[in-house]
Parts: structure tokens; sequence; C-alpha cells
């Protein structure tokens, strides 16, 4: 029972150290965001409140929880608050299989940093990825407005096709590590001294599609498009539950997909001692805002496809990529 | 603990269940049927089938549903007839099919195959994989040609007359 208990609590403590932390993150990027479009489009960006602006995130929080809240009539209520959470939820779940460092001794128990190792880490990632969808939808619907629905189908097809190249485009780091387990995964490219991205750098770029296209950033914003549908699905929320859906779609799960993608391609905490007890940490959060920073700039830099183009690269360029990726792969994995 | 954790995710699915029989709402039907789906998936991992609760979530919750709630969602439901009550004249007939159904399943997770107690399996998805390819290769094609076939048949419905 004691045993037990320890388990419950050692867990309840990892689940709150990662939501505090990437929650915490979550409101901070966008701050960071609004200072790089900034200095990208030679202005200052957010500098009045606290100094270079660092208190905006706050006064940002502040404003949108104190707004009245509107929903519009004939709205589906129960499904529009539902859509929040259904939002929110898998973003917040990709955090629970990703491993932040190697496992340690405290107090004599042996500790590893990620909330629940499972054997099939890959597949509820994927499950998760594409678990995001039914918020978008339902938030579209609930909403009983014509732009949000539009929005929200688009984001649906997104998702629908990239989700497959996602799961083609891993299926090559899957067969050179043998498991589906992340921490196996990162495992076996240290016991093997290499990066996959060096034996999989077509996975790899698929992967940062699919990743842009999942988290609806630019040049996959469809679904947004300030321009025809005034920020598409989410245009009927309001005050914070409007807040949130960025949140997690901006911001939230880039942040996992790009702590999957430094799991999958780029060693995950690997890499020299040279920060001292904590540079596997130091390493894995270095290599993973390496990659949200990128992503971050492809939205300030790039202009936006077209809605039929998003699927039409989808399909037809990047699954078969994908498959002949992943059958080379098969191959050479095979005779080596 | 173990049934705590049982009870909790049977109830939820009971709950679920009833909610897809008895919501009038198609799009709160299909909404509970996802709750349903993740109840089972969550069912599936606390037995330890833990790739069996994977693909639950990928394939059904995902894949499979997300197409139904595509079409429901974009269906004008003021044009569609309405719910008009219980089907009694169905409900009589198709109710000795469900005893027997129920009593079959009984038997068989009672006292049949599903009874016997199988060998805890440590690596999920490599031991599935050597079945389906091996053992189960024959059915697998089968299931395969049969989906290829569905998928050919709504291509050429959902095709533009020339």
């Amino acid at each position: 029972m004691t045993e037990l208990l320890i388990n419950l609590i050692i867990t309840l403590i990892k689940i709150l150290v990662v939501l505090g932390v990437f929650l915490g993150i979550g409101a901070y990027l966008t701050w960071f965001e609004r200072k790089l479009a900034g200095h990208i489009q030679a202005r200052m960006g957010p500098k009045l409140v606290g100094p270079f602006g660092l208190l905006q995130p706050l006064a940002d929080g502040i404003k949108l929880l104190t707004k009245e809240s509107v929903i519009p009539q004939n709205a589906d209520k129960p499904v529009y608050y539902l859509a929040v959470v259904m939002a929110v939820a898998p973003a917040l779940l990709l955090f629970s299989v990703i491993p932040f460092g190697p496992e340690f001794t405290l107090f004599s128990y042996r500790i590893k940093p990620i909330i629940s190792d499972v054997n099939i880490a890959i597949l509820l990632v994927f499950a998760f990825g594409s678990l995001a969808v039914y918020g978008t939808i339902f938030s579209g619907w609930a909403s009983n407005s014509k732009y949000a629905f539009l929005g929200s189908l688009r984001k649906a097809a997104v998702i629908i096709s990239y989700e497959v190249v996602l799961g083609f485009s891993v299926l090559g780091v899957l067969l050179l590590a043998g498991t589906m387990s992340t921490t196996g995964i990162v495992q076996a490219q240290i016991e093997r001294g290499v990066w996959f991205i060096v034996y999989q750098p077509v996975a790899f770029v698929l992967y940062l599609f699919c990743m842009l296209a999942e988290s609806g950033r630019v040049p996959f914003d469809i679904q947004e498009a300030e321009a025809e549908l005034v920020t598409g699905y989410n245009v009927e929320y309001g005050g914070m539950r409007f807040g949130v859906f960025p949140l997690a779609e901006w911001y939230l799960n880039t942040m996992a997909l790009s702590a999957i993608a430094t799991v999958l391609f780029l060693g995950g905490w690997s890499g020299p001692h040279i920060f001292g007890p904590l540079s596997p940490y130091i390493w894995f959060l270095v290599k993973m805002f390496g990659l949200v920073f990128f992503v971050l700039w492809l939205h300030w830099t790039l202009p936006r496809f077209q809605a039929r183009d998003i699927t039409e690269i989808g399909w037809k360029i990047m699954l078969p990529l994908s498959i002949v990726n992943v059958v080379i792969t098969a191959i050479v994995a095979h005779i080596l | 603990m173990e049934w705590l954790i049982f009870g909790f995710l049977s109830s939820w699915a009971i709950l679920s269940v009833f909610g897809v029989l008895f919501l009038k709402n198609p799009v709160h039907a299909i909404l509970s049927f996802v709750s349903l789906i993740l109840a089972v998936a969550g069912m599936f991992l606390h037995l330890g089938a833990e790739l069996l609760a994977g693909l639950q979530l990928v394939i059904y919750a995902v894949a499979i549903v997300v197409f139904y709630v595509l079409v429901i969602t974009t269906v004008p439901w003021e044009k569609v007839k309405r719910f008009e009550g219980f089907y009694k004249k169905e409900l009589i007939f198709g109710f000795p099919v469900l005893l027997l159904a129920f009593v079959l399943f009984a038997y068989a997770v009672l006292k049949g195959n599903f009874a016997r107690v199988g060998m805890a399996v440590e690596n999920n998805p490599k031991a599935v994989g050597k079945a389906i390819f091996t053992t189960y290769l024959f059915p697998l094609e089968v299931a395969s040609v049969i989906l290829l076939t569905a998928m050919l048949g709504a291509i050429l419905l959902g095709r533009k007359e020339e």
C-alpha cells in the first residue's frame, strides 16, 4: 500500500511540475512570439508593461479573464464549453509521454522524468495529436457560425491528411530503434552514438511539415486565415475561452511536437556533460526550444498556402515520399 | 485498487452507452460514442493490452469516428425527420436476438475460449505483429481485400458524373 501511495505521489508531483512549467512557458511564449514578430517586422513588439514588456502575458491574462462572456444565440451550450476542454486536453496529454532526462535516484527511489513510460508512447502521440481535431470541429459546430464552421472543417481536412503522413514518417525511426517507447528510442540513439536525423533526414523534414500542419502554424494556418475567416473556428469564443484555443494549438501543441521531434530525431537528452547534473535537461530543452523557435520564425516569414494545395501536397507528394522512405529504411535495416 | 479503476471505467462506459442510445441530438450522441471509445481504451490499458488501447484510440476514436462527425455536423438537421419515440415493434422483435447474443457472449466469457486465462505478453506490438503476419496472414489479406473493395465502391459512388 505504501509503495502504491508513494508511486501515486511521485506521479502527481511529476504531473504538477510538467503542467506548471509548460503552461507557464506557454503563456510566456506569447510574449516571446510577439517580441520576435516585432523584430522580424522591424517593430519593437510589447515594451510598455514591465521591463521589456515582460509583464505583458499577465496583463493579457487579466484582460481575458475579466472580459464579458458572450455566447452566440442558438449555440449548443454543453458542446460549446466542452470543445474548449477537448482542445486543451489532448495538447496537455501529449506531455505525458515525453522523457525529459535519464532515470535518477532520489532518497533510494528510482524516478524517471517522464509521467508515464508506456510501450506505445508514439502511438499515443498520434492518438492525442488527432484527438485534438474534435476540439476544433465541435467548437466550430457549436458556435453556430458559418465562418467558425468553415475554419473547423478546413482544419479537420488538414489534420486527417497530415496525421497519416506523420505516422509514416515516424515509422522509419521506429524501425531503426525497434521500439515504440520514447525512452527506448532515446536509449537506442545514445547506444549507437548517433542521432536518427542522420539516418532519416527525409523523415525529419516530413515530420517538420506535419508539425506545422498539426499545430496550425504558417504556412498551414488555413483554419485561421484572418483575412477570409476572421480567425476561423474560435471566432465566437470570448475572454479566456478564446485565449485557450491558441494556447493549446499554437503553443502547447508546438512545444509538445517539438519535444517529440527532439526525442525521435535529435537524440533526446543526449549531449556532453558540461552543465553538471542538470545537463540532460538543459540539452533537451535547448533542442526542443530550438525547434519551437524555428516554427515561430517560419510563422512570421512565410505566406499561407491555399486550402486546396495543402491537402494536395499532403496526399500526393508527402505520403508517397514517406512510404518510399519507410520501404527503403526497412530494406536497408534488414540487410545491415 | 484494481476494482476501483475497473468500476470507474465500466460505469463511465455504461453511462456513455446510455448517452448514445437516449440523447436526441445526433452530435451529442456521437460525442458520447467518443467517450465510450475512450472508456474502452482505458479498460484495455488497465488490462495491460497497451497496443490494443493505442490502436483503439488512433483507429477508432479518430480515423473512423471523425468521418461520422464530419457527416453529422454538416447535415442540416432542421430538414431531417425528427425522433418519434421508441420503435415498439422493432424492440419486440429485436429483444430475443439481444437475449440470444447476451447468452452466447456470457457463455463464451464464462465457459468458452475466453474463459481461459492467457499468458501475459511482454512485448505487445512485436507479439501482435508476429501473429498477424504468420498465423493469421490469410484472414488479414481477406480483410484488406474487403476494405479495398469498400474503398473502390466509395470512390465510385462519390465520383462526379462526367
